[in-house]
């Protein structure tokens, strides 16, 4: 079971524990004096990076990745193997004894494979020439530099400087970030929120009328409409979004949508609208402090 | 002596009679007690326990952050978000569920409440949880809503609430058999034909209300992955088996648990899982899974311009799922055609495209909806339920997009998908139910203003469209390159050339913007194999062999030296 965001780790904790189980395993082995020749175990290691980007991987990476990926693992399998003499000399023999038949059995082996890896590479050959119909990969970077600057409404913003007038305490003054936790657990219906949660209620309304349709009732990007968008929609509580990012730059990226982004964001793959047309500054900035109140994530700040 | 004998023996008789009543008496009680006592222990299978008042205070925290913005404060169902769906999120008051193993009428199970807050209802807004929430969340949330919020209705109530199971028996296998039988069943002695109508496509009873007095049409059968209860898994017939055994309440679903048998029911079971189009499920959304890429199949000869010849039988249906087109006004939040599934031909000359979708009421527009399309307004964010609202009929309707001049672009550069944008245009044909065919120019929606206009053109072709059961079959045509090289998309073989798609509901009042969309697929023209893709494994092959025998003869010449 992939963890939303966490994917990247456990890759790396699922890599480690395999590399772990090898060596152990290896070594129990060797102690008991049933070691495994170099040929197959370099055929071992190249099958296991195989089957673990292959089946293990989720979502599935694109075919050229996986290329890519098995390139490089030939690589460190071959590193392996001719590390020393000994290793090298030890790959090679089957490989030597199959070619020179040295016995029956080697015979056996030489006629079969030198039959096969022709009819295999023409297979190969004809599989490369024939017309694919595989899906093109689309990239773009996902969080663009923002502008300077941005005017929604008649407003100018700068983004360096404005401020989420939302984003207040018990009296009314601007709340730093990272003092907002208090309110996390907070019930946003209670007659007597405080005016922080008064917002926060106003921002999920705004939510629940416009976004949730897409991003989800859990913020996750997987809303009721989702499933018929590619790229999928944004999932806000992974900490790869909105935890990265500033207030005003989520603010830039809600008012102005997929097409405010610049061509390396490939605004033509967001279904994102500039809300300017559908919400006021207010309410824009209302929903933006929902997003962090509902994720518990704290926006960046410029310093 | 005599006479004493017989008094004796009378006394007797009276006695011996007297211990038989007694005893009959006494085994009727033990049997009558015995009776109840089963009768009771089922009433009571399903009976959730009482939740701890710790799980309910800390169900209420999670309801709070997580279930308010649709269900509401007072778990009414009239969150933020209720007024913009249909279905309409769920009001806990009455105690009324729909996906239960209890017998018709009756309350839910605590694990029923568990399993739709883990798996979610598909279909509708209701989000898995799994995942998001722990187990132990998931019943927390569940305790509070079953002691606070269902408020007509005691689950503690031993006298008035019962909790009988249904019995799943003996599940039959599916089978060509089974499903047969299940289908008579389905036509006859259910009479499921009368709502869910000829081909299942929900199209039989068409103006059925629920509980709370809102629409609510029959499901449509042959969409599995959004039956509310499938908990993940669209192809199994035990959600059917429930549904049918206890009935959905709060709708005009009824129980068939004293009209079928178990046989009948899993029978029939088979047959509605037998109409879902066997896809690919992705796992992430429970829905079949994408592809991107729609194949044109080159074909010799003229177009097939009957869906069922055999040329366009051969050829897969591909699934498109839609989207409400609810970023630009007026917007489309509940949108009642959520796929549509196409296949594309193409010859020499001409490319064909067939689509199909389901649809429960054929619209053709009247003339004072098309009076009333330009001042259409959508719907308010509160205050008038969208499951209430009555539309003007307009026409069902049909469109698919390419950029209009997709080799002059960059990949992965493409016109944005809602009718293009003002620096690349679009190139939209679109069918309507009222026969007309036209081909429009879009320059996009920015500013609220949608730009697309209807060309003089008419170079594609209905050439054929039916409405039958609840589905719209539409074929259109167009020659693979056309003289409007502006404006017309031209094709070329082994291209990937991106497409959209768009399909109106006429009597949901769409028109215009208001519409199911699509983002953007990529069709390609199936180019022909290439002879160089035959020659070279050939030369491949032979190349190797040559390899092959030099080694060996160098193998045995080294042999021959050792020796």
């Amino acid at each position: 079971m992939w963890i939303p965001g966490a994917m990247p780790i456990e890759l790396l904790l699922i890599i480690t524990a395999v590399a772990f189980i090898y060596v152990g395993v290896n070594y129990a082995l060797t102690k008991m004096g049933k070691r495994i020749p170099a040929f197959p175990q370099a055929i071992l290691m190249w099958l296991g990076a195989y089957s673990i980007f292959k089946f293990v991987l989720f979502p599935p990476i694109p075919v050229a990745l996986l290329y890519t990926y098995m390139g490089l693992v030939t690589l460190v399998v071959f590193l392996f193997i001719s590390s020393t003499e000994k290793a090298w000399t030890e790959f090679k023999r089957p490989i030597l004894n199959t070619v020179l038949a040295v016995n029956p059995i080697y015979k056996g082996i030489r006629t079969v494979s030198f039959v096969a890896l022709p009819l295999l590479i023409g297979y190969g050959t004809y599989d490369f020439n024939v017309p694919k119909y595989d899906e093109p990969i689309d990239l773009r970077t996902v969080h663009p530099a923002p502008p300077a600057s941005v005017t929604v409404r008649g407003q100018n913003f700068t983004l360096q400087t404005a401020q989420n007038p939302f984003r207040v305490d018990e009296n009314g003054k601007y709340l730093p970030v990272g003092q907002e936790a208090k309110y996390f657990k907070m019930n946003p219906f209670d007659p007597n929120a405080p005016p922080y949660m008064k917002n926060v209620r106003d921002g999920g309304a705004i939510f629940f009328q416009n976004c949730h349709f897409c991003h989800g009732d859990n913020l996750n990007g997987r809303g009721m409409f989702a499933y018929a968008f590619v790229p999928i929609p944004a999932n806000f509580s992974d900490p790869g979004t909105i935890a990265q990012l500033q207030e005003t730059f989520v603010f830039w990226r809600i008012a102005k949508g997929g097409p405010g982004l610049p061509t390396e964001g490939a605004p033509w793959a967001s279904a994102m609208p500039p809300w300017e047309e559908h919400l006021t500054t207010d309410e824009i900035w209302k929903v933006n402090m929902f997003e962090y109140w509902h994720t518990e994530f704290f926006p960046r700040t410029w310093d | 002596m005599n006479r004493i004998l017989s008094l004796l023996s009378y006394k007797k008789a009276v006695v011996m009679g007297a211990v038989t009543v007694a005893l009959v008496a006494a085994g009727s009680v033990v049997l009558t007690m015995a009776e109840t006592k089963d009768e009771k222990a089922a009433a009571n299978a399903g009976r959730p326990a009482k939740p701890s008042p710790a799980d309910v205070e800390a169900g209420k925290q999670i309801y709070f952050k997580k279930c308010v913005w649709c269900h509401g404060p007072e778990g009414a169902g009239d969150g933020p978000s209720a007024d913009r769906l249909w279905p309409r999120p769920r009001n806990f008051n009455a105690g009324t569920f729909k996906i239960r193993h209890t017998a018709s009428g009756e309350l839910p199970t605590e694990n029923d409440l568990f399993l739709t807050v883990t798996h979610g209802l598909p279909g509708s807004a209701m989000p898995p949880w799994e995942g998001i929430l722990t187990d132990q969340q998931r019943h927390q949330v569940v305790s509070f809503v079953m002691t606070n919020l269902v408020k007509d209705r005691n689950f503690q109530d031993t006298e008035n609430e019962d909790f009988h199971v249904i019995d799943y028996g003996k599940q039959t296998p599916t089978s060509a058999e089974s499903i047969k039988r299940g289908q008579d069943v389905f036509m006859n002695k259910g009479k499921c034909v009368e709502c869910h109508g000829n081909d299942e496509r929900g199209d039989g009873n068409k103006t059925q209300k629920d509980e709370w007095g809102f629409p609510i049409f029959p499901a449509d059968l042959h969409k599995c992955w959004n039956f509310r209860g499938n908990r993940e898994d669209p192809y199994n017939p035990r959600n059917v088996f429930r549904e049918v055994s206890t009935g959905l309440n709060g709708t005009p679903m009824p129980s068939f648990a004293d009209t079928l048998t178990p046989e009948q029911r899993w029978d029939v079971a088979n047959f509605v899982i037998s109409l879902c189009p066997k896809e690919k499920i992705d796992p992430q959304t429970v829905h079949p899974a994408m592809n991107v890429v729609v194949r044109s199949h080159i074909i010799k000869g003229n177009l097939p311009s009957n869906p069922d010849d055999p040329i366009w039988q051969k050829i897969p249906n591909q699934y498109i799922a839609l989207a409400g087109q609810i970023t630009h006004k007026p917007r489309n939040f509940v949108r009642l055609v959520d796929d549509v599934w196409v296949k594309s031909v193409f010859n020499d000359k001409e490319i064909a495209w067939y689509f199909e979708w389901d649809d429960r009421i054929k619209s053709v527009a009247t003339p004072e909806a098309l009076a009333q399309a330009a001042s259409f307004q959508e719907t308010p964010p509160s205050g008038q339920p969208i499951a209430l609202r009555e539309y003007p009929m307009f026409n069902d309707a049909v469109a698919i997009q390419f950029p209009a001049k997709w080799q002059s672009l960059v990949p992965p550069e493409k016109p944005r998908f809602i009718f293009g944008d003002t620096k690349n245009a679009v190139d939209v044909w679109k069918w309507e139910a009222d026969g007309t065919v036209k081909e429009y120019t879009g320059h996009g929606s920015m500013g609220g203003d949608l730009k697309l206009d209807a060309r003089p053109t008419q170079n594609v072709k209905a050439i054929f469209s039916e409405y039958k059961d609840g589905r719209w079959r539409v074929i259109l045509t167009r020659a693979l390159t056309t003289d409007d090289k502006d404006n017309g998309v031209q094709f070329e073989k082994g291209q990937y050339i991106p497409t959209a798609f768009f399909v109106w509901d006429g009597n949901n009042g769409d028109h215009g913007l208001k519409t199911s969309i699509s983002t953007w697929y990529y069709t390609i023209l199936e180019p022909p194999t290439p002879t160089t893709a035959y020659i070279y494994p050939f030369i491949a092959v032979i190349v190797v062999f040559g390899i092959e025998g030099w080694i060996i003869r160098k193998a045995n010449e080294s042999k021959q030296k050792r020796k």
